[in-house]
């Protein structure tokens, strides 16, 4: 076990490393540099150089990548060259916001997908799971910039809640929680949907099961066998996504940060991506893939721990 | 029944009391009742715009009335031609009240953040409006009618040899911090302009005269003697582009060489003044930024009244324009920093009819799309096509292959006008009727195709050159911006009508103008050149040759002899102080620029602009931005 995890360790700090290096790399080899949009086409030629040299863009990239590289290995990742702040501090702020999003979504996903998967599993025929089943595969079909759109348009006209942003000013606990309506909705509904799905497909295959048919022989009540038994032997599915989930909600959603102006990772990423703010770029990947090692890592030990053969 | 009516319950006579209360109850959740079952019966019975919600709630009647709508909203506009008074600014009347009041905060949506609090660092749409609320100019422009006004400035003589002015300063006035303003302020921001470690490459370009700097000195704290190095007619206009800074909070950050960093968002707040109506009271990175009135302000109204008349305005953060429209039309924003798109308007005239929302039609833009063709020496010198590519002949042909009318009507959905040039009918001092127009005759333009050699040698409809080359090449166009690739379709198609093949590339906004810039790796462009100010001096980027803003031919080394001739022309036009000479100058510029076309216009979109209808006191421009620009005299209604 113990050299598994060091093993899962080594994995996530390469992925860390090589995808923030490829990150940066692409984006400064992409064409248009930061300086292009920011000065625009009315600048002089001298003016463009002048901005490149201030910033250091008409370094060779070699020399501007192990530049990067040697700072980032003390957690210095460099400053926004669209503002001149930190970037480690731009992605702490940002991070923060998402994990919010992503903790509420998957605290909902996992309290409403996980019982209803139970439930519309162990009873293949009936209208409530077979509604169960469809309203999931209809929200699985719908991309999260489409539920993001479709929500924001509920607030807009129902108007009961805001349609944009994380707070309103001087607003308390109940109005995040009212922003986050949105957002979370957002996110939390495919969750719901394909964690139902799995979860369906587990329960009916475990319950086929001849521990499960002994079990129910010895006269042990089908809800206990179902809610304790069967569902431990059926987390497998749930468990080999959930770190993966984790890790993409933590990396920020585009669309659903966008729409909903969600200040988050996402659309800070985003943001960097159509300004090539190339430093910015790299230390939001960078701490993506540090979200996604960690949920790949959280994955591979929630399935060990309900599956000890996974460590093989 | 509506929500307003409720509260009437209680006017309930004195001797019912005993039973008013619980009538009042019983009444009053009735109402409640009624008022959500209203609420509903307003959000889903009403006219819903997006399609795929009414195929949600399964109201189609409201889709196929929308689909109606749309029909004869675009018929009126094909038969119509909706084209406002030129040069008029259409339904743009400001809804003044009749007093406004202090007080009131306006909740406006932008879709970036600000890359810094200084414009001198920064050149960014949302800078620039930061900059609009927190400083002030020696003289502004007044985006409504495009004159020159006294701003900080309170008058000014101009010299015999219209070469330099003596400026007469507001007295009394002071920045934010309560630091007095003097003519030590206005001589440090014009040197912070042009100093590299300063607004060098950001400010200072602009108010360049003749690639020289403009001098300043102060023979006392009211008074600044401003000296051009050449006689430039715009005269003061120029300082419409330079915010006078406080001397005392940054001349210390320039001499350390830390000026960018100085007002940049790490800033602390309390280290920014201005001589503008707001300060920034707070700064939530992502979200918002929230201005409170500058109780220092200069400026009073007409009766008396210190401006501005708002207690604060708010910026949020709402990068999707559709959200902001859905905020604006839900009552969550006032307004939109910028014009709404034009498929918005629908939508946004059925919000206004119902009184949710205030639609300013502010006539037609100062910018239209521009098409050009790379017209860079040698840019096609081992191309095949080199022959005819950048030849006169093809940009005219283009020019008449093109139906204006199609292109408006596709890509502004009929709310402009066909344009012939680079100035638009909004441009009421320099746009003239005697600038040729070209009509479209697709037979003429296969004409003129033919005498460079542009026929169709091999009878499969497209045009080929004498080596066989065919007659093809690409529009490289912004990606996501809709206007931009209806725009590219519609030249497509109708250039496809006589024989020419075009390939529409759709690229990311910096790697579009990297291209543009460096004028390599592109054959055509559609993108619109930023015109704010309609005064062709502040234009010469564009029109010498020598300009960095010359698009189809940047940095020309070598002119071609029209260009050198419009060079001679705008020379003259911005040294003359005859008025009526630089008037008919200018008209000599654009009648050479229409018989080679270097830019084409096809069209000129109307501009639109919303706030919700608690908002009054407006001056709205056709440029932006189009409300905040005059951002002090904006009040809420009571």
């Amino acid at each position: 076990m113990f050299w598994y995890v060091i093993r899962r360790l080594v994995f996530a700090a390469f992925l860390v490393f090589a995808v923030s290096s490829a990150s940066l790399i692409v984006a400064r080899l992409a064409p248009g540099d930061y300086a292009v949009g920011a000065m625009g086409l009315n600048a002089t030629p001298e003016a463009m150089r002048e901005l490149r040299a201030r910033l250091g863009l008409d370094r060779p990239i070699a020399e501007q990548y192990v530049d990067w590289l040697s700072r980032a290995v003390r957690f210095d990742f460099g400053r926004s060259l669209a503002n001149g702040r930190p970037v480690i501090e731009l992605i702490a702020e940002s991070a923060a916001n998402t994990a919010i999003l992503a903790a509420t979504a998957l605290f909902l996903a996992t309290l409403i997908g996980l019982p209803l998967g139970v439930f519309s599993g162990s009873k293949p025929r009936g209208v409530v799971p077979a509604a169960v089943r469809t309203a999931s595969l209809f929200l699985l079909s719908m991309p999260p910039l489409l539920t993001s759109l479709f929500l924001v348009f509920f607030a807009a006209r129902t108007g009961w809640f805001p349609i944009a942003g994380m707070s309103s000013i001087g607003g308390g606990f109940l109005d995040l929680l009212q922003h986050m309506v949105v957002p979370v909705g957002a996110l939390t509904l495919p969750l719901i949907a394909m964690f139902e799905r799995l979860q369906s497909q587990a329960t009916s295959e475990v319950i086929d099961q001849p521990f499960v048919i002994a079990t129910l022989a010895r006269g042990v009540p089908r809800t206990r066998v179902l809610w304790r038994d069967a569902l431990k032997a059926a987390l497998r599915p749930i468990a080999s996504v959930y770190g993966l989930v984790v890790g993409t909600l933590l990396s920020g959603s585009f669309a659903v940060e966008v729409i909903t102006a969600w200040p988050g990772l996402g659309r800070l990423m985003l943001d960097a991506l159509r300004a090539r703010d190339v430093y910015l770029v790299a230390g939001c990947a960078a701490a993506a893939s540090v979200f996604l090692a960690a949920g790949t890592l959280f994955s591979d030990l929630a399935l060990v721990l309900v599956d000890p053969r996974a460590s093989e | 029944m509506a929500s307003d009516e409720v509260p009437q319950l209680n006017k309930l006579p004195a001797n019912n009391l005993a039973m008013s209360s619980y009538t009042a109850v019983i009444r009053r959740k009735f109402a409640r009742k009624i008022n959500v079952h209203d609420r509903f019966a307003r959000t889903f019975d009403g006219s819903v715009f997006w399609p795929l919600s009414q195929l949600l709630t399964g109201h189609s009647r409201n889709l196929r009335g929308l689909l109606a709508n749309a029909l004869a909203v675009t018929c009126i506009g094909v038969a119509c031609g909706r084209t406002p008074a030129p040069g008029g600014t259409g339904n743009a009347t400001s809804t003044n009240v009749a007093a406004p009041a202090r007080g009131g905060e306006l909740l406006v949506s932008i879709r970036t953040e600000p890359q810094s609090f200084s414009r001198f660092a920064h050149a960014d749409a949302t800078t620039d409006l930061v900059n609009y609320l927190t400083q002030a100019r020696l003289v502004r422009i007044n985006r409504n009618t495009f004159e020159v006004e006294p701003w900080l400035a309170e008058s000014w003589t101009r010299s015999a040899d219209g070469s330099s002015y003596t400026v007469k300063l507001r007295p009394n006035v002071t920045f934010s911090d309560g630091h007095p303003f003097t003519s030590a302020d206005v001589e440090f921001s014009l040197a912070l302009a042009y100093d590299v470690k300063g607004g060098g490459p950001i400010i200072g370009e602009g108010l360049e005269v003749g690639g020289k700097p403009i001098k300043a000195v102060a023979p006392d704290p009211l008074t600044v003697v401003i000296t051009f190095p050449a006689v430039y007619a715009p005269g003061m206009r120029i300082f419409d582009d330079l915010p006078i800074v406080p001397k005392h909070k940054l001349e210390a950050a320039l001499k350390a060489g830390t000026f960018t960093e100085a007002w940049s968002l790490s800033a602390s707040l309390t280290d920014i003044a201005g001589l503008g109506p707001f300060v920034i009271s707070s700064y939530q990175p992502g979200q918002r930024l929230v201005f409170a009135r500058n109780e220092r302000y200069f400026r009073r109204d007409a009766s008396g009244i210190q401006l501005p008349y708002l207690d604060r305005i708010i910026l949020d953060i709402v990068p999707d324009q559709s959200a902001q429209m859905l905020r604006l039309e839900a009552g969550q924003s006032d307004m939109l920093a910028d014009e709404v798109r034009q498929e918005d308007y629908s939508r946004l005239k059925r919000a206004a009819d119902a009184g949710r929302v205030q639609l300013f039609d502010l006539g037609v833009s100062l910018a239209p799309d521009s098409f050009w063709f790379n017209l860079k020496a040698g840019a096609f010198a081992k191309d095949p096509r080199s022959g005819w590519i950048q030849r006169d002949e093809l940009r005219r042909a283009i020019s008449l292959a093109v139906d204006r009318k199609a292109y408006l009507d596709t890509v502004s959905l009929g709310a402009g006008v066909p344009v012939f040039g680079l100035v638009t009918p909004a441009s009421r001092k320099w746009y003239s009727p005697e600038v040729p127009q070209t009509p479209h005759d697709p037979a003429r333009a296969r004409q003129l195709l033919a005498s460079i050699g542009l026929t169709d040698r091999n009878g499969d409809g497209l045009l080929e050159d004498a080596r066989g080359t065919p007659a093809r090449f690409s529009i490289s166009t912004q990606k996501g911006r809709t206007a931009f690739e209806r725009g590219a379709v519609v030249i497509r198609d109708e250039l496809k009508k006589i024989g020419v093949t075009v390939d529409v590339v759709l690229l990311e906004g910096n790697a579009l103008v990297g291209r543009l810039a460096s004028g390599q790796g592109y054959d055509a462009a559609l993108f619109q050149l930023g015109v704010t100010d309609p005064e062709p001096a502040t234009q010469l980027a564009l029109w010498l040759s020598s300009g960095p803003f010359h698009v189809w031919n940047s940095g020309a080394k070598t002119p071609t002899p029209w260009e050198k001739q419009i060079d001679d022309l705008m020379a003259r036009q911005i040294s003359t102080l005859d008025e009526a000479e630089r008037q008919r100058l200018f008209v000599e510029v654009q009648k050479i620029f229409a018989e080679h076309l270097p830019i084409l216009n096809f069209a000129a979109p109307t501009i639109f602009a919303a706030t919700s209808s608690r908002v009054a006191n407006l001056t709205p421009s056709v440029v932006r931005p189009q409300f905040l620009w005059a951002a002090d005299t904006i009040a809420i209604k009571r």
